[in-house]
């Protein structure tokens, strides 16, 4: 199955997410301020910043789950107005974000589900999901038989599944073990680039960051809002141990670090 | 998994438990007219299945308890799915609710009888009454206590409100629901016995009261043990249907 994962983004010019000037408050609290931000369609934008600084409240501003109480959120130049599904978001913690009385496969197929696919084609999209990050095989099992790298691989799976022109992802990668934590990064970069999709995706790790992304935005918290943009010039595919001895990688990482450090 | 040892302890108490009584029955210590042999009850129990009145008996009590638990489950789940996935349902409910849930399903059978007369769905409807509440409560929970991150996923992925009560809000209940079908299950072989007493309804709880009454201390013990293996296969049938409805909570690396 060969089938674009995510529909022609050419169609609409102009960016793919589109922050301006937003302010949102919570329970009387000024969470984020004076936002202003646009990644462009197939980017793949990373977003770092300490805790509590405000990175799920602006994945939450980009789904439509929350509202910007000043300013606009826009999708391909559309203001947001609610959960779509052309975005998908991966959450950090998978074992709460997969129904645990469906197995793999059955996990995956409620993103087609949702989307009506007829019956008949779900079990071959399903396998084809599942072969695509690294399940094949293991459909039949349920999230509590699985490793937390492959649960997160099923959730990447039910993302995909829905065809998302942006995927959203909340430190993923975050609770898994080191080596787990390669393999899906790099895993998720070619699906990345293979889907054309937009990524927007949350990490506290800066060499995460700047080994996935094209750009990285540091936020600094109490309000949150931009402290930094670095682009990421490196090349792709990148490699695990290339890229992150490469010069350009090594200085990157230190403008990063500083400007934490300043910030923090 | 070897649990024979444990199986066969369980069989040596029950036979020392019929030796014991066996033995109080011999020494004469107890009049048999209240404390029949075992020998002779099961002889009775024997006859009376054999001969086909006590086995109609039993089927009768059987199909009003089979009765009440179904009316006690469906409304118990469909009216706890409600209250569970509509916060306004329960603020509306609850108070009704909990004036209601303590009070005794023996107590109501006599305002039954007065309203209603001793129609058999009279008692059908106490059964059920007094049943649906292990159903209702685990529902009203299972259905309500959703993690907030599935029912994010559910908004993200435009699932709407049928659907999420099917796919998402059922499956976790369902645990807690059998368990309490089983609890429910319980509850009408009490009622439903109770309530046979008391109106006097072909079945086993008025044959057991009559026995009584006439000193026919055998049926009496029969029919008091044909209850309780009624209650051992219903809880050993639950525990299958229990397993094969939940497999992911078995399933195992
Ligand atoms: N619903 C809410 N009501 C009030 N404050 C909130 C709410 N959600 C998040 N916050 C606050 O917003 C800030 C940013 O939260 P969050 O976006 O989760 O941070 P991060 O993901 O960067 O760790 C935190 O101080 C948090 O306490
Ligand atoms: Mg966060």
């Amino acid at each position: 199955m060969n089938a674009p994962l995510a529909p022609a983004v050419a169609a609409c010019a102009g960016p793919a997410i589109a922050f301006d000037g937003v302010r949102l408050d919570l329970g009387g609290k000024c969470i984020i301020d004076g936002l202003s931000l646009t990644i462009a369609p197939g980017e793949f934008a990373c977003v770092v910043g300490p805790s509590g600084c405000g990175k799920t409240t602006l994945l939450r501003l980009v789904t439509g789950l929350l509202s910007p109480t000043l300013g606009q959120v826009r999708r391909f130049g559309a203001p947001v107005d609610g959960p779509s599904r052309d975005v998908a978001i991966v959450f950090q913690d998978y074992g709460r974000a997969l129904l645990p009385w469906r197995t793999a496969s059955g996990n995956v197929a409620l993103a087609l589900e949702a989307m009506n696919t007829p019956r008949g084609e779900r079990v071959e999209r399903v396998a084809g999901l599942l072969d695509k990050v690294g399940l094949t095989g293991h459909g039949d099992k349920y999230p509590a038989q699985l490793s937390g790298g492959m649960q997160q691989r099923v959730q990447i799976a039910r993302c995909l599944a829905q065809g998302p022109r942006v995927l959203l992802m909340d430190e993923p990668f975050g609770a898994l073990d080191a080596l787990t934590r390669q393999a899906l990064q790099d895993e998720i970069a070619k699906l990345i680039s293979e889907s054309g999709a937009t990524a927007l995706f949350v990490t506290h790790d800066l060499d995460e960051a700047i080994y996935l992304g094209d750009r990285v935005f540091a936020l600094q918290g109490n309000p949150g809002r931009l402290a930094e943009v670095i682009d990421v010039d490196l090349q792709r595919p990148r490699d695990q141990l290339r890229t992150r001895e490469h010069p350009e990688f090594l200085r990157l990482r230190h403008v990063l670090f500083d400007h934490v450090q300043k910030t923090h | 998994m070897s649990n024979w040892p444990l199986r066969a302890g369980s069989v040596l108490v029950t036979l020392s438990i019929l030796l014991l009584w066996q033995a109080v029955t011999a020494s004469g210590l107890v009049a048999p007219v209240f404390l029949p042999s075992p020998s002779s009850t099961f002889a009775n129990l024997w006859r009376g299945l054999i001969r086909g009145d006590l086995l109609g008996l039993t089927l009768s009590t059987m199909e009003r308890m089979i009765y009440g638990w179904m009316l006690a489950s469906l409304g118990g789940i469909l009216l706890g799915a409600l209250i569970g996935l509509s916060p306004r349902a329960r603020y509306w409910l609850t108070p009704t609710l909990e004036l209601l849930r303590p009070l005794p399903a023996s107590t109501l059978l006599p305002v039954g009888i007065a309203l209603f007369g001793l129609h058999p769905s009279m008692l059908l409807g106490i059964i059920a009454f007094g049943a649906v509440w292990p159903v209702l409560l685990p529902t009203i929970h299972g259905f309500s206590a959703i993690d907030p991150r599935l029912r994010e996923v559910a908004r993200n992925l435009g699932i709407g409100p049928f659907s999420f009560a099917i796919k998402f809000g059922l499956p976790n209940a369902l645990p807690d629901v059998i368990a309490g079908m089983r609890l429910s299950l319980t509850a009408c072989l009490i009622i439903t016995v109770v309530g046979e007493m008391i109106t006097a309804q072909q079945g086993l709880g008025a044959t057991i009261m009559m026995a009584a009454r006439s000193f026919r201390s055998t049926d009496l013990y029969a029919g008091i043990i044909l209850l309780g293996v009624v209650g051992a296969i219903n809880n050993a049938l639950l525990g299958i249907i229990e397993r094969a409805l939940t497999p992911w909570r078995t399933a195992h690396a």
